[in-house]
């Protein structure tokens, strides 16, 4: 049975509700003791206590301030090195082994090295946050720029754009699905890098909330900091970058004609 | 050897000026140790206002010799001069415009044909805009300057491209199969639509095809190529009244008179 598009969001809240009360029945089976295993209201009830606190809003300003710089850094470095990728045959085979490479690493594992160079400033965050993401956006602005129609580069060659104009011009735009693609993925390794470096480097954040909760063996605290930290990276993916990315499909008319 | 010098000027009495001049140019490939000969020595002078077709089979040449017009392939041997001065690399001045519309996706219709004009208005976005509009009524799509490129249907792609090839005021136009890829119908308006921006702008154009119907009924002068290794096999004027239908039977008939140049 085919289920019409308007009616799916209900189904997804349907979903949520299920989980939620499958959360409370095995809560409230007791099969678990609760100081390991909160209940979603306690989780809520902690959520408030710390928000009234004055804990939360502080931590989470912190991390979004160093998510803020960090990325944008990543970002236009990335874009940068990509671009070169793009456009440079040598660039481009020596340094995509080494990013595929630096891709493999967990985000996490830069925690300890930015610890030995940085020591807890906060410069080592945002260390963490570049390594983690920059790659992914050099990787996907290069793609893009390979795979560019060679009609549009010719198009703006005989249109007498000289070569210094091309990357604003053609170069970049053209690639531009692939950079926010790219840009998208790497906004969420920079925010498990920022998360991560934040656990052990840090006295505010979200990562710090979340390795406080352990320390004072409150568990309602820890699930409840990694459901805001799922649900904040969530909303700025889908709200920040999907919206991006499905404005340039529009008008690209690459956008996916709506199932029905 | 492709001696095809103008001897048909488009119109009585005192001939236009030399637009463009080809002495002896000729373009061979080299794969290592082969060595292919593309193109033999070509003679060409196209005068200003003259629309010139290179019509030939596929891999005759005509379209190696169009990208060496714009610069985008180099001569092997031979000089090409626009205006008396030799051309080096592609410029604006030899605008070409190709099979595929090429309009880019990320501007819309009006920014697409302003895209060759940063030069002429560099510091007058207005009048750059101005500029484009004309050229946009001119292909009849004055009402889409803010369509996006993909709400537009083949033909009219195409004639965004003709705008856009157009507005920057090029010496030369070179046309490369635009129309491969319309049907019958679109491509009948836009034959008409082709000749009267030629009678209005009195532009040099030059237009590659493979089909005798079309050379018949654009130009004034059709350079039928033959291929392995290309060369120029015939200079034809067609000297028929414009505009010229493409389903008349006059042009129907020249078609055939082209068509029997190249199997003589």
């Amino acid at each position: 049975m085919r289920v019409p598009p308007y009616r799916i969001k209900y189904y997804v809240l349907g979903f949520y509700l299920l989980i939620l009360t499958a959360w409370q029945a095995l809560f409230s089976a007791q099969i678990i003791p609760d100081f390991l295993f909160p209940s979603p209201l306690q989780v809520a009830r902690r959520l408030w206590e710390l928000t009234s606190d004055n804990y939360l809003w502080p931590s989470l300003k912190a991390t979004f301030q160093r998510m803020g710089i960090g990325f944008a850094i990543a970002a236009c470095m990335g874009l940068l090195i990509g671009l070169l990728m793009g456009m440079s045959r040598v660039a481009n085979s020596c340094l995509r082994s080494l990013f595929l490479g630096l891709q493999t690493l967990p985000t996490a594992a830069w925690v300890p090295v930015s610890l030995l160079i940085f020591g807890l400033s906060d410069r080592g965050i945002y260390f963490v946050i570049i390594m983690s993401s920059a790659p992914a956006v050099a990787l996907a602005a290069s793609d893009g720029i390979q795979h560019i129609p060679l009609i549009y580069l010719r198009v703006a060659r005989t249109l007498g754009t000289p070569g210094y104009a091309m990357p604003a011009r053609v170069i970049l735009p053209a690639s531009l699905p692939s950079i926010v693609t790219g840009l998208k993925l790497g906004w969420t390794l920079a925010w498990h890098g920022c998360v991560s470096a934040e656990l052990i480097k840090s006295s505010i954040g979200l990562g710090f909330l979340l390795q406080m909760g352990r320390e004072l063996n409150d568990a309602a605290q820890v699930i409840g900091i990694m459901v805001l930290t799922i649900l904040f990276g969530l909303l700025l993916d889908r709200f920040v970058f999907g919206l991006m990315q499905k404005r340039i499909l529009v008008r690209w008319g690459l956008a996916p004609k709506a199932s029905g | 050897m492709g001696d095809a010098e103008s001897n048909s000027p488009a119109a009585a009495g005192v001939a236009p000026p030399v637009k463009l001049k080809l002495t002896r140019v000729s373009k061979t490939y080299s794969n290592g140790t082969q060595v292919v000969e593309a193109l033999e020595p070509v003679n060409l002078q196209v005068r200003a206002g003259e629309f010139v077709i290179f019509f030939g089979p596929s891999g005759c040449g005509k379209s190696t010799l169009l990208n060496i017009i714009a610069g985008f392939e180099d001569v092997t041997d031979g000089e090409v001069l626009l205006d008396g001065r030799p051309v080096e690399g592609p410029h604006h001045d030899r605008l070409m415009m190709f099979q595929e519309h090429g309009l880019f996706p990320w501007l819309n219709v009006i920014q697409n044909v302003m895209f060759g004009l940063k030069r002429q208005f560099r510091f007058k976005p207005r009048a750059r805009r101005a500029h484009a509009r004309r050229f946009l009524q001119m292909v009849h799509l004055g009402e889409f300057e803010r369509a996006r490129i993909h709400e537009l249907s083949g033909g009219m792609k195409q004639r965004v491209a003709l705008a856009r090839a157009l507005a920057p005021d090029p010496k030369v136009l070179l046309v490369d199969e635009p129309f491969g890829a319309l049907d019958a119908l679109t491509r009948a308006k836009l034959y008409g639509d082709l000749q009267e921006i030629h009678q209005r702008t009195r532009k040099t154009i030059i237009l590659v095809t493979h089909d005798p119907r079309e050379a018949a009924c654009l130009g004034d002068r059709v350079l039928v190529f033959s291929g392995r290794p290309g060369r120029v096999k015939a200079d034809i004027a067609i000297s028929l009244p414009r505009p010229r239908e493409i389903n008349d039977p006059v042009v129907a008939e020249c078609a055939a008179g082209i068509m029997a140049q190249l199997e003589a």
